[in-house]
């Protein structure tokens, strides 16, 4: 039981109390474990990550985090407050959202000194973060000045600068090209491999098999449809199908059109 | 395209440019100049020791002196001369000459009598009391503009937000600016974005009427884009341990040729005061 970060028991969250979120969903996420939430647009992935890092609060069920209730009351208490943050990290959808200091070192320090780590601390951290993703050239520069994939390591790193033990990632590579989701996706599995939680919201099924060992799909229902192995979950085309997650690809190859499922598992298909 | 709509466009390609161009002055900031190479602590104490002597002096000469030593110290800088004239000269001679103006009269500023003409049979005499006045008046205005715009096109405005904590701003006053400043750029790329799918779709000439109806749109589109901003950022920052409080790193460090400077600056102050 020690073992569990997260735990949800029938979670239900509505926008304005009329527009539903989430329902009914229950969750275990254990401590060093690689979880993706996958659904397609709109069936609340977001809405549960913004649960998990006690931005906003469930209208019923409990959520429970390190063994303690994490509600808004308990987010209240300095000590508690201190603690969760220090723990879990979240990288925005949004970069802008995310990077709102007017240079990207100082977003990077922004956690590490607002967690009450002196300057020379928080510095150290800045340096040990170069190594993972080398952005030393962007540091002085403000943030509207970068591109988006530059935006994204900026923002993944001003997370990481806290030391979580859980890292949460929305759409870490959404629009982003081919080497920086490389790039992204190697920073994920090294935190992960330093024993780092990791739970990442995604549509992107390319990328769900390195970053994830268990697979919580979300229906348009906005109830969590299936949950399991990664690799078993990604092999079921059918399943993947009817929750929008993949769909008919169809192209030319010199003389024939070549139709065929748009799913990761194909590209491995020798 | 009619006309109307050239004026929407020109008015938006305008401000746009007018801060693209704020950012193009970011790039003077990070020349290897003279005022770039200085801590801005004491750059800025030393700007305001400069504004103070311009508000204090009644001399002209004084005044075109302190002219001249900013000239020279935006060469020394490295900054192209034709771009800061430009940049100080633009609104000076527009506002200050019309408030101006009215003093050169007899009216304002009784005395002796310097030029006298005739306008549809009124006297208008123009005094040398306010012909001096005008004059003290314009320079003043023109060397402490120039004075101003040096020291912020020298110094990134992250580390002129970091000055303010030196006259004992609060941290979250000063915050708030920079993250103002920061969310412009993101709307100013979001009207022009908007602007241009417009364009792209409506093609060239728009109803004015339609234009009407699609600026106010956006205006309330913004509006409301701002207000879920604010509150995304809100919740990032809360996820990064805020609680109310901003806590800031102060990485500046001043070296021997910042106290110099400071200390050459002070000398002349007090030598300018002593003179007067």
């Amino acid at each position: 039981m020690d073992n569990i970060i997260f735990e949800l028991k029938n979670v239900s969250f509505s926008y304005l109390g009329k527009y539903p979120a989430l329902r009914g969903i229950d969750m275990a996420i254990k401590k060093g474990q690689k979880a993706a939430v996958i659904g397609a647009n709109g069936t609340g992935k977001s809405t549960l990550l913004e649960v998990l890092d006690g931005l906003i609060f469930p209208d019923s069920g409990t959520v429970k985090t390190f063994g303690e209730e994490l509600t808004e009351s308990a987010l209240a208490d300095k000590d508690f407050l201190r603690n969760f943050r220090s723990k879990v990290g979240f990288v925005f959808q949004n970069s802008d959202v995310q990077l709102f200091c007017p240079t990207v070192k100082e977003d990077i320090l922004f956690g590490p000194l607002q967690l009450g780590l002196s300057p020379k601390e928080a510095n150290a951290r800045l340096e040990a973060l170069m190594e993972i993703i080398d952005i030393r050239v962007l540091l002085d520069r403000p943030p509207h000045h970068l591109s988006m994939g530059e935006k994204k390591k900026a923002a993944i790193l001003s997370s990481l600068a806290i030391e979580p033990e859980v890292l949460i990632l929305d759409e870490p590579t959404a629009g982003l090209d081919p080497a920086t989701v490389r790039q992204i996706i190697d920073a994920v599995i090294d935190a992960n491999s330093f024993g780092k939680t990791i739970i990442t919201a995604t549509h992107d099924l390319h990328i769900v098999e390195e970053i994830a060992d268990i697979v919580y799909v979300f229906g348009s229902d906005r109830r969590i449809c299936r949950y399991g192995d990664a690799a078993e979950i990604l092999k079921d085309t059918e399943f993947l199908k009817a929750n929008n997650l993949v769909h008919i690809h169809s192209h030319r190859h010199k003389e024939q059109i070549h139709i065929h499922s748009h799913s990761h598992i194909e590209h491995h298909v020798p | 395209m009619s006309n109307s709509n050239r004026f929407i466009e020109r008015s938006i390609m305008g401000a746009l440019s007018f801060l693209k161009e704020a950012i193009y002055a970011d790039e003077y900031a990070s020349r290897k100049g003279f005022l770039q190479g200085l801590d801005p602590r004491i750059k800025a104490v030393t700007f305001i020791l400069f504004l103070t002597q311009i508000l204090l002096t009644k001399s002209v000469i004084v005044l075109l002196f302190l002219y001249a030593l900013c000239l020279l110290l935006a060469k020394i800088s490295r900054i192209d001369l034709w771009f800061f004239l430009k940049r100080t000269w633009v609104f000076i001679p527009l506002f200050t000459l019309f408030v101006a103006i009215p003093s050169l009269f007899s009216a304002f500023s009784p005395g002796e009598a310097l030029i006298t003409f005739k306008i549809f049979g009124i006297n208008f005499i123009i005094t040398r009391q306010g012909f001096q006045g005008a004059v003290l008046f314009v320079a003043r205005v023109i060397t402490s503009v120039s004075f101003a715009v040096l020291l912020s096109i020298t110094t990134r405005h992250f580390q002129l937000l970091k000055v303010l904590r030196i006259f004992k701003i609060p941290q979250v006053f000063v915050m708030v600016i920079g993250m103002c400043y920061r969310y412009i750029y993101l709307f100013v790329e979001i009207i022009e974005n908007t602007y241009r799918a417009v364009k792209s779709r409506a093609g060239a000439s728009i109803h004015y009427k339609k234009g009407q109806s699609i600026a106010a749109w956006n205006i309330a589109y913004l509006w409301a884009r701002s207000y879920q901003l604010n509150e995304e950022v809100y919740n990032a920052m809360l996820s990064r341990g805020y609680s109310g409080e901003p806590v800031v790193s102060d990485d500046f460090k001043a070296k021997a040729k910042d106290w110099l400077w400071l200390f050459c600056v002070s000398l002349m102050f007090i030598a300018a005061a002593a003179y007067l």
